[in-house]
């Protein structure tokens, strides 16, 4: 009976329920009898463990219902929504590295194989499909290397130094006998000086005086005092077309000497579809460029310009309407006085040999001087 | 209607405070989808998922109450922090070590938070075993008594005691054996 009596003191001191005069003393027992300290202590934890017990399984209780009610409205469609997000977000989270890596490196490849493609396609396309034009190259070396040693055999002091010798060469011919001639622009290329020389020797000094960048034709006259005159001219121009099929031929340079070629005109058409030329069957190098192109009968047909690499057989001229074309606006356009075409053909009726007679000495090497690298 | 009331995590700590179930029951439902994605994306069950959410909750709940919560997130980033936390320990205790975990939000450590429900969580199982063990009718009677704050009269009535005295001594009777109960197997860690 004692000790119940004990516990209800207890629970009233620690609820706070006892009077001031009581409580003051139950405090002062407390300091003089650590049993009865310890008790109250204990007594203390005990309650408050079994309350807070109690509040908990109450939260407890709660929050099942909360879940069962929840559970049971819990339709799936609601369910599916922030599910399959955050599927989502997991899945990202763990395989983010993954990607970044396959994602980097499908780029890398992408970007590679297009970058080396690319590579292989540029030398691909340039042996299929590229057009040069004949302009020679002189072999400037053994050029250089034999004036070296003739400067070292000469023992006269007084021998001028030796000629700066030509850079590039290619084939013109005359157009009309008052010292007019045609080539093809490129051969002028960053010129300095350009002479003539052909095949009896004949060597003069000319200058550009009209250039057509389109068709690549370029006219040069003769400015030596010295030249009188060409005499009159074997050849005529065709102002038509020439016809699919036709024999042709052509002289030219493409060495020191003159070189004939013969062939057919195998397309009224030129590089890539460029009507303005014809294509040609005629092997040629470089130096031919500039040089006429004559039918069977001895028309002047066309201006040699090119060849495709890589293409058997496959030359190109300028069709002769618009070297033609281009001669009836030089007047305007150089203020020169209008030139007097050929009008009467000699070569028509003679063999090719007779013609070639006739025509070699109006086929002239072109050289051109030049300082600067090109 | 409710998600108006309860847009804002201040609104919700406001409500729980104010002892508004509606509140309670509102961050329930709106967290444990992402809880319970968790722990199922981390080799737990249906019920796992339930009782790690609960006690998560609890936890959250607990500290509104105490007034101790120092929030420096989202209540979200919070719940899914204690709740990680703790389904990590039970993985442990299960002796399953989980190398990897797939986090599908951001957390926090909240170690001083999950050691302290630890610790609750201790008392309270020695509690609920003592109170098993004293069996009935001291359960119920210390139940009403301190738990439910019933007055002793309804008690006696309850419990068919012929007066007020009776009840307090077996009242005491069983307190007493609660205590040696409890106190066997609960030694506080201070």
């Amino acid at each position: 009976m004692k000790d119940y009596g004990m516990y209800e003191q207890i629970e009233r001191y620690l609820n706070g329920a006892m009077a001031a005069e009581e409580r003051a003393a139950f405090e002062a027992l407390l300091q003089t009898d650590p049993r009865l300290a310890t008790k109250v202590q204990e007594h203390a934890q005990l309650l408050q463990a079994m309350q807070h017990y109690g509040q908990r399984q109450t939260l407890k209780h709660k929050l099942n219902n909360l879940h069962a009610e929840m559970e049971a409205d819990f339709d799936l469609a609601q369910e599916a929504t922030p599910q399959s997000a955050q599927i989502w977000k997991v899945y990202w989270k763990r395989h983010a590295q993954t990607i970044a890596v396959a994602a980097s490196v499908s780029l890398l490849s992408v970007f590679g194989t297009l970058w080396s493609v690319q590579q292989l396609k540029a030398p691909v396309r340039q042996q299929t499909a590229r057009y040069v034009e004949l302009r020679r190259e002189v072999e400037k070396i053994k050029k250089e290397q034999r004036a070296i040693i003739n400067d070292i055999n000469s023992v006269d002091p007084s021998v001028k130094p030796a000629p700066r010798p030509a850079r590039f060469s290619g084939t013109g011919f005359a157009i009309s006998s008052d010292g007019y001639i045609v080539t093809s622009s490129h051969v002028l290329e960053g010129a300095d000086s350009v002479m003539i020389e052909n095949k009896s020797g004949l060597k003069y000094k000319v200058t550009e005086v009209y250039r057509d960048h389109d068709n690549d034709l370029s006219i040069l006259h003769i400015a030596d005092p010295a030249f009188t005159g060409f005499g009159k001219l074997p050849y005529t121009f065709k102002n038509a077309e020439a016809d699919l099929g036709e024999r042709v031929y052509t002289l030219g340079y493409p060495r020191e000497d003159i070189v004939f070629g013969e062939g057919a005109l195998s397309s009224t058409s030129g590089f890539e579809g460029d009507t303005t030329s014809y294509q040609i069957s005629i092997p040629l190098n470089p130096g031919n460029s500039g040089g006429p192109l004559l039918d069977d009968k001895g028309n002047m047909i066309g201006i040699i310009s090119g060849k495709q690499v890589g293409q058997e057989g496959a030359a190109f001229a300028v069709k002769s309407t618009y070297l033609l074309e281009m001669i009836a606006e030089l007047p305007a356009a150089a203020t020169l006085a209008p030139l007097t075409l050929p009008k009467k053909n000699n070569l028509t009726g003679n063999s090719r040999p007779q013609q070639l007679k006739k025509l070699k000495d109006y086929v002239f090497v072109v050289k051109v001087y030049s300082s600067k690298g090109v | 209607m409710k998600k108006s009331l309860y847009e804002t995590d201040e609104a919700i700590i406001q409500g729980i405070r104010r002892n508004d179930d509606r509140a309670l029951a509102y961050l329930y439902k709106l967290h444990f989808p992402m809880i319970s994605h968790f722990i199922l994306s981390n080799s737990g069950t249906d019920d796992e998922a339930k009782d790690i959410y609960q006690e998560g909750v609890i936890v959250f709940y607990e500290k509104i109450k105490d007034n101790s919560l120092e929030l420096s997130c989202q209540i979200k980033t919070y719940l899914y922090s204690v709740c990680r936390r703790l389904w990590l320990k039970r993985l442990a205790e299960k002796g399953r070590f989980a190398n990897r975990i797939d986090d599908s939000e951001e957390f926090q450590t909240l170690e001083e938070d999950v050691q302290k429900h630890e610790e609750n969580e201790r008392q309270f199982g020695v509690m609920a075993d003592a109170l098993g063990q004293i069996g009935e009718p001291c359960r119920s009677l210390l139940e009403d008594y301190y738990i439910r704050m019933q007055n002793m009269q309804d008690i006696t009535d309850k419990f068919g005691y012929t007066n007020t005295d009776t009840a307090k001594n077996q009242k005491y009777k069983c307190l007493q054996r609660l205590k040696k109960l409890f106190f066997a197997a609960y030694k506080p860690e201070v």
